[in-house]
Formats: structure tokens, C-alpha cells, sequence
């Protein structure tokens, strides 16, 4: 193991630093969630029975709409929302009643929440002074977060001088320097433009590596979870509906508000099960791989090859191009099959790429069919 | 054209009301430097009014009337309506409409209903009790009364003005309750404050009708001196400090008008 | 479940801390409001049903003999100086907001013309003087209007005033004092109005209608109702019942309602006189203020005009 790069130098170390090895960093860092629940006024379910375990270390992220909960879990794991009952655990250490200014918590806030009235380099230091660490070492760690996340020429600034993506750093490098167990991120992307989001998105998923602190991530936006995360929980209406790494939740999904969360629409009914995995749909009948308890089949538009002409088999469909939108590096395609639709992406390798309608052939693998519940 | 002479008479009117508006202030200031003792003709310029302020005793002490009286009663307002105006912010989800029409009492009440209803009040609570005897205390206490929505209104449209998750902010970083107060809240609205004391210590040196009515035999402040001295018979002293009083309460006014303007963002 | 984390005392917890909270933040200024000024209040009301005592005071038994006083009923007989008084004070509000409202109004558009860079500071010239002492703007009035004064010679040049009699005391000193107090508190709510105007309806207008006055008529000039409204509350509940002005300007005949009550609680002493006077002046506020928030509620600006 690499030493933290925010631990102070080699010589230089008090002999209490609170991260004395890796090891006890980490036990102290895993999240335990039993039993939450969460209303606001009568009606407003947010979190409604969630039990989840987050790793020491890890890179988590809570996905879903806006009002499935994920805000109100992260803000109860600050400490700024009490859960109405449940409890709460980091690093084994029951903290439910814990308040938010106790916890070895922080939070990076969608807004950046920088305060308006100190510079940046107090903005900076705001946790520790609050912790009543004496000045001298204020400034060395002050110094060596603004090193490692390279805003040393920002430190003198005021906040009102600075970019939004200058602004979502120095929000991140002042939760980082006060060295927590457990760091959230409250959709911290999410005001920024693309080119600077995917550039911001790579530095965080590098800086968490380094540092192997657990990262609590939330965000609407399933592509940045599957980018980031080590692994995803997909809420819904206050519940979980699924948890896993990125791959398990877009290829595997369990019901279908997660697949079409992750972006799939192709999923349909399965009207009749026959031995041998025989699936019928309204597409025709298709063989799939695997224990297929659900009632939709759904088809990943990635996993399609299409065939010119009309060449029937086992797992083949005949369809005709109903529309294609090319991408360059890829081509999308609606390929209609008797009275219904099935999306087909196909990567661009220079081969002939059929045209609006044109008679085709889908071809799907058996073990990439998925069936899964409601 | 049609539209240049509308403009043409807009302009006109403009520097009649500016006229209009500083010319009572001119005379005073004119006639505040006047050698002879006279309000309707000027005869040259000298300082002797403002000589004769410096030895009358009733004058100075009712400058340092109107002195304690600004800078108590705004300190006190200050710290009461900074403590309401964060309350009324903290609870602005809750139903505070019985909280708004307290705070919006003392604005709407005219002056003087404002002025007889406490001095009747104090009059007759000295009458039972000895307490309250009219005088600088009773006069404070008109004034910090008149003064608390003032506060906190600045106050609170302040803490409006901000990011609420500041507050949670502070809380994330390990502040504790009295941290967020001294080392967040308190230095954030710190121009609102300062603001706010100015307008306060402006509105006491301004009042004149609240403080006739709760003064008492040995608390009259400047405006009550003056009032006196015109009802007495015009002396051209009146000119002098009424000039040192425009002075300072634009003054105050101006500063108080810059800290409101330097507000971050 | 296995788990014992069911907390069913958090959200009373919660509760409860934030009530304390608020009663903690709320409570000295609102206790401090409600002795000093609601009490107040309430005393002086009730002094309006009590009958006269010696040297003035109030004394039980209630009586309603202090509105009857007020109506100008006295021990001999019926006077109407009350009731002229009474009218006096009407009159002089409707005449000073009127001609409040017509003065402030091109200077409210002539502000919101000029560049935006002076508007801050015109606007800062309109209100500075109203920052001093309202005694001492009044006695600059005085200054100006006594015997002598050039302003005085032309009025009587013009045969205004009959000679070597200045313009002051009298009932036009009193509309002039007023108009110059109240004159910022119409112009500010007006310039927010003109300031907010839509420009579009006003272009629209212009294509629509042939004159530019029917195009001010009817596009320009709804919109800056709810400004007028506001300002018309600023001018007219304070203008009813003032005191200095009328006291300093208007001299015995130009007695306002302010004077009266004031008077009952220092020379000829009579508080319940005063205090019903005072109950008068109350029900005015109230009245200004509650047809203040219905019509602003129908010209859909009813929030904002709120001071």
C-alpha cells in the first residue's frame, strides 16, 4: 500500500496523525445502513426500508431519479437529516444520533456551499480551525491539499473571483483536507458543462484511488455512475432497487425500472415459456441462457448483429430498417418486426450498413438475453 | 420633435424638485454662517453661532443625549432584531404570520399613537410601581422598539440572500453550534450589521415626535432642544446645530448606504 | 428485524428542540414588542372608555363621554372645532397625496430614462433630505416662508397674502410641509414600477393606438398601479396623522388630528379625549393598510407593496 498522499511527510509526522495505517483507516470507513426510513410531512415517503452496505474504500454511488431518496440517504449519512427510524453505522460505530459537526463526515454540496465572506485558503482551513488544529499545521495541510489537487494559485483568491469548475475543486480539496472517513459528493458535477464534467469526473475517480477513501457519490446521471462507480445502487421511491458493480447493473438488471433507468428499451412482455429456455415474445421466440424466472426479456441493442437478407435459424429474427441514425463511430437502427420495434446498435467497422428499408436478419446471442421481474 | 420637449420638460421638473428639496436644508446651512441675527436677510459670513453653541450647557447636554440614546438603543435593537431576524429566518417554513405582524406594528403605527400610547403607559406603570420614571431610560426603550423591525428585516433579507446549504456547510466541517454562530453566521451577515446599527442610530437621531412623548424633565436630545427653541422664538443657534445634525445623519446615512452595497455575492 | 434502531422519539425530539429554538431566537424581541408597544396600545384604548378625572387623567367608571367630546360635544354645548379639525385632517391628506402623487410621478420616469448608472444616485438625492430631522426640514420651511423672505415678497407681490404677513402660518404652509415629507416615500414605490415596466406592452401599445396619451393610458399606467397604491399608503397614513408640520406650519387654524390627541396629553390635559383620537387614527391605519392589501391583491402585486 501506497502511503495517503495527504499523510504528512515521512519525519514530519505527529505521533497521534489520525490515520496511522491503512488498515485501520479502512475498518473505520465502511457504512452500515439497517432499516432506514425517512417522510417528510404526512405524505412524502423518501427513504422507505433501506439497508445497505457500503465498503471501506470504495467508490459508491447512489443513482436514481430526482425524489427517489438518493439526496435524503446522503444527507442522513451528514448528518443533516435525522432518519425517523433505522440506524447507522461507519466503521462498525453506531452514529444515528451522532451530530453532523461529531462525525468524521464531509461533504462536497452540489452548490459548492463555499463561504462567501473568508478567502480560499480560509475556506480551506474552515474544518480544521474548527477542530481547533493549531495554526501551524492548519497551513501545512491547508498547503499540501492545495498541492495535490493543483490549485496553488487559487489558495489567495476570494470565492467570488473563481470559475465553477475552480469552485467544485476547492469544494472538494475542503472536505478532503479535514482527512474524513467517509467523503460525500452530492451531485458535485452536475453544474458544470460536459467538456469540464468528463475532465473533473477522471480527476475524482484518480483522487479517490490514491487517497482509498470511501467516496459516497450521488448523481441522476447513470453514464457518470457507470464511469466512476465500483459499484451502484439504483433507488427508486425511498427503496434499493438493485446493487452492484456498473457492468452487473447495466447488463443484469433486476426489474425493469432499473433497466430503463440505465438506459434500455428494449424490453418485452414474455407471453409463454417452453422447455429448453424458449422464450415467446411478440418479437417471435427466442432461446436465452440462464435461470429466467422474470416476465420481460430484454434485448440490449448492443448485443444485436444484423444479417443482409433474410437467412432464418435459432435466435435469428427478420425484420426490416425502419430508421437509422449514423453516429460515425456507430449507427442507431429501428428495425421493425411485425407489428412492434426493437433498437439495434451497430459499430461502424466499415462493413455495409443497411439501409432504411432494406429486408435484414437479427442475429442475438442465447446468453446475452436477460429476463427480469416488473 | 415632440419627444425632445417632453424630455426637455422632465429635466426642467427634475431640477425644480431638487430645488424644492434641498432649498429648506440651504437656509438653514446659509443662515447657520450668518453674521447678523436674522432669517431673512443675509449679511456676511462668521462662526459666531457655532461659538455660542460650544458654551450652552442645555445644548451639549443635549447632544450627549441624543448620543447615548442613539448608540445604546441601536446596540441594544441590534443584538434583539439580529437575534429575530435569524429566528425568522430559521423558521420560515413554520406559520409565523402573528411573528410578521408584531415585527410590522411599530412601522405602521403612526408616530404619534406610537408616542402617547407609551408615555401613558410609562406614566402610569411609574404611578403603580416607581418604575419607568420618564427620562433617558424610557426614551431608550421607545427607541429600541421603533428600531427592532428595522434589524430585523436587514437581518433577515440577508440570511435570504444566502446559500442555504452554507448553513450545513459549517455544520459538515465540525463547527460547533457557537462556532457556526461566531466564526459563520455572525461574520457572514457582518455588512448587514453594520448596516443595520447605522440605519438604527439614523432613526434615533431622526425621531422627534416618540422621544418628545417619553422624555423626561432632564432627558431632552437635540430635536427636543430645537423644538423647544422654535417654539420659544427663532434664534439663529437653532441654524447651527440644525446644520451640525444634517451633517452627521448624512454622514451616517452614507456609510450606512456603503455597507449595504458590499454584499457579496 | 434484528436491528433495535426504531426511534419513535426522534421527530417529537426534533420538535421540540427546534420550538425551543425559535422561542430562543423570537421570543426577547417579541416579548419586548408586546410590553412596549402592544400593552401600550392596549392601555390607551382602553383609556378612550374611561371617563375624565382630575388634571386629565383617566378614571373609572367607563364612559363613552370622550367620543362625545371628540363629536364636539362639550360643557357648553355643541362646537364644531373638533369636527373642523377632524375635516381639516381629511382634507389636508387628500390634497398632499394628491399633489404628492402628480409631483413624484414624472420624476419617478424621468429617473428610470436616465442612464443606469445615475439612477442609484438621483434617486439617493431624492431621499437624502428626508434623513434629517423632521423638525429641522420644517423650520427650514419656517425660514423660508416667514415675513420678508423673498419667497414671501413675491407671494405678496402677486397679492397671495395680504402685506408683511409671510406665508406661514396657514393651511397652504401645512400642504407645502407635507408634500415635501412625503414626496420620497411616493417616488421609490413608483420608480420600482416604472422600473419593472414592460416594454414590450408599451411598444405594442404605441403600434395599437394612434396618440401616445392612450398608449400611456393604457399601457403604462396600469402597470405602475401597484406603485401609486404603495405610495398612496407611505403618504397618506403618516400625512393623517402628523403632528410637527401641522404644529410648526399651521399655527391654531391648521390644527390637524395629530394635535389635538397630542394636545389632550400635554397642555389642556384630557387623555381619554386623546385617547379617543387615537383610536381614530388607528382605525384609519388599519383601513389604509387592509384596502392597501386587497387592491394590491388584485392588481397581483399585493406581496411586493408591502413596505
Amino acid at each position: 500500500m501506497t502511503p495517503s498522499p495527504l499523510a504528512p511527510e515521512p519525519g514530519t509526522r505527529e505521533p497521534d496523525a489520525p490515520r496511522d495505517t491503512d488498515n485501520a483507516a479502512r475498518e473505520a470507513s465502511s457504512i452500515e445502513l439497517l432499516g432506514l426510513h425517512k417522510r417528510f410531512g404526512k405524505d412524502t415517503v423518501a427513504l422507505d426500508g433501506v439497508d445497505l452496505t457500503i465498503r471501506a474504500g470504495e467508490f459508491f454511488t447512489l443513482l436514481g431519479p430526482s425524489g427517489c431518496g438518493k439526496t435524503t440517504l446522503l444527507r442522513i449519512l451528514a448528518g443533516l437529516e435525522e432518519p425517523d427510524s433505522g440506524s447507522l453505522k461507519i466503521g462498525g460505530l453506531d452514529i444515528t444520533d451522532t451530530p453532523p459537526h461529531k462525525r468524521s463526515v464531509n461533504t462536497v454540496f452540489q452548490s459548492y456551499a463555499l463561504f462567501p465572506h473568508l478567502s480560499v485558503r480560509d475556506n480551506l482551513a474552515f474544518g480544521l480551525r474548527m477542530l481547533g488544529l493549531p495554526a501551524a499545521e492548519r497551513e501545512a495541510r491547508v498547503a499540501r491539499i492545495a498541492e495535490f489537487i493543483q490549485l496553488n494559485d487559487l489558495v489567495d483568491r476570494k470565492v467570488d473571483q473563481l470559475s465553477g469548475g475552480q469552485r467544485q475543486r476547492i469544494a472538494l480539496a475542503r472536505a478532503l483536507v479535514c482527512e474524513p472517513d467517509v467523503l460525500l459528493l452530492d451531485e458535485p458535477l452536475s453544474a458544470l458543462d460536459a467538456g469540464l464534467r468528463s475532465q473533473l469526473q477522471v480527476e475524482l475517480l484518480r483522487v479517490q484511488k490514491r487517497l482509498g477513501m470511501t467516496f459516497v457519490f450521488v448523481t441522476h446521471d447513470q453514464q457518470e455512475a457507470m464511469v466512476m462507480s465500483d459499484r451502484i445502487a439504483v433507488l427508486d421511491s425511498g427503496n434499493i432497487q438493485q446493487v452492484g458493480p456498473p457492468r452487473e447493473v447495466y447488463e443484469r438488471p433486476v426489474n425493469a425500472f432499473v433497466a430503463r433507468f440505465m438506459g434500455h428499451d428494449n424490453l418485452f412482455p414474455i407471453t409463454r415459456r417452453a422447455e429448453g429456455g424458449w422464450l415467446t415474445t411478440e418479437l417471435g421466440d427466442l432461446r436465452c441462457d440462464g435461470e429466467g424466472a422474470g416476465d420481460l426479456l430484454l434485448i440490449r441493442p448492443e448485443t444485436l448483429d444484423l444479417l443482409p437478407g433474410e437467412q432464418p435459424g435459432e435466435n435469428r429474427l427478420l425484420a426490416t430498417v425502419g430508421e437509422r441514425l449514423y453516429r460515425g463511430s456507430h449507427a442507431e437502427y429501428r428495425l421493425d418486426i411485425g407489428q412492434t420495434s426493437l433498437q439495434a446498435t451497430v459499430n461502424n467497422r466499415g462493413r455495409h450498413l443497411p439501409e432504411v428499408g432494406e429486408r435484414i436478419t437479427v442475429t442475438v446471442a442465447a446468453d446475452d438475453l436477460v429476463t427480469l421481474g416488473k | 420633435m415632440k419627444k425632445r420637449t417632453l424630455r426637455r420638460g422632465l429635466t426642467a421638473i427634475w431640477w425644480l424638485i431638487l430645488i424644492f428639496l434641498y432649498l429648506p436644508l440651504a437656509v438653514v446651512v446659509l443662515f447657520s454662517f450668518n453674521s447678523a441675527n436674522s432669517a431673512a436677510s443675509f449679511t456676511g459670513v462668521s462662526l459666531r453661532w457655532y461659538k455660542r453653541l460650544m458654551g450652552n450647557e442645555e445644548i451639549l447636554s443635549a447632544l450627549s443625549n441624543s448620543l447615548i440614546l442613539a448608540i445604546v438603543s441601536s446596540a441594544v435593537a441590534l443584538v434583539i432584531g439580529c437575534l429575530i431576524g435569524y429566528g425568522m429566518y430559521r423558521h420560515r417554513h413554520r406559520k409565523l404570520g402573528w411573528l410578521i405582524v408584531l415585527i410590522y406594528l411599530p412601522i405602521v403605527l403612526p408616530d404619534i399613537v406610537f408616542g402617547i400610547s407609551e408615555m401613558a403607559f410609562f406614566v402610569q406603570i411609574h404611578r403603580m410601581t416607581g418604575l419607568l420614571q420618564p427620562g433617558l431610560g424610557t426614551m431608550i426603550i421607545a427607541h429600541v422598539t421603533f428600531q427592532i423591525p428595522f434589524v430585523a428585516l436587514i437581518v433577515y433579507s440577508r440570511f435570504v440572500g444566502l446559500d442555504p446549504t452554507l448553513f450545513e456547510a459549517a455544520k459538515d466541517l465540525y463547527a460547533s453550534p457557537a462556532q457556526r454562530a461566531f466564526h459563520f453566521m455572525l461574520p457572514t451577515i457582518k455588512p448587514a450589521l453594520i448596516s443595520a446599527f447605522f440605519l438604527s442610530f439614523t432613526l434615533s437621531v431622526d425621531d422627534f415626535v416618540i422621544s418628545f412623548f417619553t422624555a423626561g424633565p432632564d432627558s431632552a436630545t437635540l430635536p427636543i432642544y430645537i423644538w423647544g427653541a422654535i417654539k420659544k422664538g427663532v434664534s439663529p443657534e437653532i441654524n447651527a446645530i440644525a446644520t451640525l445634525m444634517i451633517g452627521a445623519v448624512t454622514i451616517a446615512a452614507i456609510l450606512s448606504l456603503l455597507f449595504s452595497h458590499r454584499r457579496q455575492p | 428485524m434484528a436491528y433495535s434502531g426504531v426511534r419513535p422519539t426522534t421527530r417529537s425530539r426534533a420538535m421540540v428542540s427546534e420550538t425551543r429554538h425559535l422561542l430562543f431566537t423570537v421570543a426577547p424581541g417579541a416579548v419586548w414588542i408586546v410590553i412596549f408597544l402592544v400593552l401600550p396600545s392596549a392601555y390607551l384604548m382602553s383609556v378612550a372608555f374611561m371617563s375624565t378625572g382630575i388634571y386629565g387623567l383617566p378614571e373609572l367608571p367607563l364612559s363613552l363621554e370622550s367620543f362625545r367630546r371628540l363629536a364636539g360635544f362639550g360643557f357648553l354645548g355643541w362646537s364644531p372645532g373638533n369636527i373642523y379639525t377632524l375635516l381639516r385632517s381629511l382634507w389636508q391628506t387628500l390634497v398632499s397625496t394628491a399633489l404628492v402623487m402628480v409631483v413624484a410621478y414624472p420624476i419617478a420616469y424621468y429617473i428610470t430614462t436616465c442612464r443606469e448608472r445615475w439612477r442609484p444616485i438621483m434617486l439617493l438625492l431624492v431621499v437624502v433630505p428626508s434623513w434629517t430631522n423632521q423638525v429641522i426640514r420644517t423650520f427650514g420651511w419656517m425660514n423660508l416662508l416667514a415675513p420678508g423672505t423673498p419667497l414671501a415678497n413675491l407671494a405678496e407681490l402677486v397679492g397671495f397674502i395680504p402685506p408683511n404677513m409671510g406665508l406661514y402660518p396657514s393651511n397652504f404652509a401645512v400642504t407645502l410641509g407635507l408634500v415635501y415629507n412625503f414626496l420620497p416615500f411616493m417616488v421609490l414605490p413608483l420608480y420600482a414600477a416604472f422600473e419593472k415596466l414592460d416594454t414590450a406592452q408599451v411598444q405594442a401599445a404605441q403600434d395599437l393606438y394612434a396618440s401616445p396619451v392612450r398608449a400611456f393610458w393604457h399601457a403604462v399606467f396600469p402597470q405602475t398601479l401597484p406603485g401609486l397604491l404603495a405610495g398612496t399608503v407611505l403618504v397618506a397614513i403618516p400625512a393623517f396623522g402628523m403632528y410637527v408640520i401641522p404644529e410648526l406650519l399651521g399655527g391654531g387654524k391648521g390644527m390637524m388630528l395629530g394635535n389635538l390627541v397630542a394636545n389632550q396629553f400635554a397642555g389642556s390635559a384630557n387623555w381619554p379625549l386623546g385617547a379617543a383620537g387615537a383610536i381614530l387614527m388607528l382605525i384609519a391605519t388599519f383601513i389604509g393598510l387592509f384596502a392597501m392589501r386587497r387592491i394590491g391583491k388584485r392588481l397581483g402585486g399585493g406581496e411586493e407593496v408591502v413596505i
